[in-house]
């Protein structure tokens, strides 16, 4: 078998391992799953626009924040079943995408970072001001106690988003992107048309981080204004597609896997000081592998123990 | 009207506090190309230091100044040098991910070092007035105010005209051609960032005596920031006192007329307007 041909199988080995997980894991591996399992889809749905496109959007929270409300306004106001809020949710983060997508993506760097993250702080105190929205108490979704179903759900949408990434990487489109992120005024020049591809990457990223919001509303049955648009969810999933890789397929993903499980051990073991270490964790990440698990591993072989100084010594002043 | 002009006025007052509280960040961020994530979380230390020189040692906030912004500046030349000296060169993602870790950190051992109350300093003058007319002027407040503007001023003047603030400029514009006319980069880039945490410190200060601090604080506080330096632009610190004030009077005037709840979206619908029309700022140049 060729080395690609090996990576896809053992990839779809580990999915169905993980899909076996709630046979015999235990609830508390289960909730655990759920979680992580949406924080990479959350991740994944980042590189999309934040790693392959090289926009960093902090605007992603807010996505999430619609893909929660739309599923929590169609069952808590209208009684309508999951799969309509899904798509209502999916609906509204599309169309915030294209609309808000047009003139926030004119601008670079720095400045769409803050732009988006105006936005999303923007919104929340909006959504605190809608009435439908439950204002500024939030919404009681109908519980459903069925953690298996959850678990599949947030599974199988980890797949196809990580499927989607994956085809990027195949793609006319993907490549455009990845023109867009390395120079965009040279795509432009090449025939990339960068205004739509841009909206399209922003409206992509933004349906699957309001899928996952969906599932993560109907899953807590609980939703308020400030954790559905919460900027810290944002930072997070900025720092798991970082510290996985950002621009690589499975990079994201195990960045989120790898750092659930550190803050899952560390918050277990030495409650008070979890964060800290978080904090610190952090910090030396970006310092000793600044281009992420998936670069470690292709590099590391070859580099061995030299590799963090070797970092080190290409980005310092 | 009286009312109004009691609003625009209190807007005007918090305006200049923002400006001083932002001109740090802006500083770091048009020189280092790093926008500092912990920037709010040095403004918090600096307000703690301050709480604890006025009740541990009776040193009054204002006079206590300058015990701030040395201390503080010494932090940021090492926080500079030791840390964020590894990372200057690498994408924009790492500089903003390594502060935003920087902020987690301080923010705990704050909570662990100082608790999670909120602290105010209280001076025997705190409760001050003077009434002009129909507008009350409180003097804390006001103090305050004053300081932050004729230091954001010096800060001008610094430099315009000094030997170190040209050099400063000299690097925002042109690193490569900065260093082929003598100046050492990682010496100055962590004097550019001590100098950014030294004015955090002094905000921090002039924060703590006319509002609450707590070790949370910083996050809204770096946002804020990040909103006055693009309203204002990042080549010019006056543009942080316009950006300040515009800010503050826009808030105030949000707080009276719209709601509390709308004081934020106001600014930052402001901001995202303010990035579309003229991304470089008010005042700055065009890029």
């Amino acid at each position: 078998m060729t080395k690609p041909r090996l990576a896809i199988v053992a990839t779809a080995l580990v999915v169905l391992l993980l899909a076996a997980i709630p046979w015999f894991g235990s609830d508390v591996v289960v909730q655990f799953g759920i979680s992580t399992l949406l924080l990479a889809v959350l991740a994944q749905s980042w590189n999309i626009i934040g790693g392959y496109c090289g926009y960093p959007s902090f605007g992603n929270s807010t996505f999430y924040g619609l893909g929660s409300y739309g599923v929590a306004i169609a069952m808590a106001q209208w009684n309508l079943p999951f799969a309509v809020g899904m798509c209502l949710g999916a609906a509204l983060a599309v169309i915030f995408a294209f609309l808000l997508g047009l003139p926030v993506l004119r601008l670079k760097g720095h400045y769409f970072a803050i732009a988006t993250l105006a936005l999303a702080l923007a919104m929340t105190a909006i959504v605190s001001n809608v009435g439908i929205a439950g204002q500024n108490i939030g919404l009681v979704l109908p519980p459903l106690n069925n953690d298996f179903l959850f678990y599949e759900l947030s599974l199988g949408l980890l797949v196809i988003a990580t499927l989607v990434v994956f085809w990027l990487t195949k793609s006319r489109f993907g490549f455009g992107l990845i023109a867009i992120r390395e120079n965009e005024e040279a795509a432009a020049v090449m025939g990339v048309n960068t205004t739509l591809y841009k909206v399209l990457a922003f409206a992509l990223s933004g349906l699957f981080t309001a899928l996952a919001g969906g599932i993560h509303a109907y899953w807590i049955t609980f939703l308020d204004p400030d954790s559905a648009f919460d900027i810290g969810l944002n930072v997070k999933m900025i720092i798991m597609a970082v510290f996985g890789g950002p621009g690589s397929v499975l990079g994201p993903v195990l960045g989120a896997f790898v750092l659930s499980a550190i803050s899952e051990v560390l918050a277990s073991e030495i409650t008070t000081v979890a964060g800290l270490f978080f904090g610190v964790v952090v910090v030396a990440a970006v310092v000793l592998m600044p281009r992420g698990l998936a670069d470690l591993s292709r590099r590391f072989k070859s580099e061995g123990w030299r590799y963090f100084a070797n970092n080190i010594k290409n980005y310092r002043l | 009207m009286a009312l109004l002009a009691q609003v625009l006025l209190n807007g005007v007052l918090l305006g200049g506090l923002y400006a001083i509280m932002a001109l740090g960040l802006a500083l770091v961020w048009g020189v280092l190309n790093i926008v500092n994530l912990a920037h709010g979380a040095f403004i918090m230390l600096g307000g703690y230091l301050a709480w604890h020189l006025f009740t541990d040692l009776g040193i009054d906030p204002f006079l206590g100044l300058p015990i701030t912004a040395v201390a503080m500046f010494a932090l940021g030349y090492v926080v500079q040098r030791g840390l964020l000296n590894f990372v200057v060169r690498a994408p924009m993602f790492n500089t903003l991910l390594i502060t935003f870790g920087i902020e987690v950190v301080i923010t705990y051992l704050a909570q662990l070092a100082f608790s999670a109350d909120f602290r105010t300093i209280n001076p025997g003058y705190a409760g001050n007035n003077v009434k002009l007319g129909s507008v009350i002027i409180p003097e804390v407040r006001f103090i305050a105010f004053a300081v932050a503007i004729v230091l954001t001023l010096g800060m001008w003047i610094f430099l315009l005209k000094t030997r170190l603030g040209r050099a400063i400029r000299a690097t925002a514009q042109n690193l490569v051609a900065a260093r082929l006319y003598g100046v050492e980069p990682r010496h100055l880039y962590a004097m550019t960032f001590g100098i950014g945490i030294g004015l955090a410190g002094i905000a921090g200060s002039l924060y703590g005596a006319v509002s609450q601090i707590n070790p949370y604080i910083g996050a809204a506080l770096t946002a804020k920031c990040f909103a006055i330096s693009i309203i204002g632009g990042l080549d010019n610190p006056l543009g942080v006192i316009v950006g300040g004030i515009v800010l503050g009077v826009i808030e105030s005037l949000a707080l009276l007329y719209v709601g509390a709840t709308f004081g934020d979206v106001a600014s930052f619908c402001v901001l995202v307007a303010v990035l579309i029309i003229r991304p470089s700022g008010l005042l700055g140049r065009t890029a």
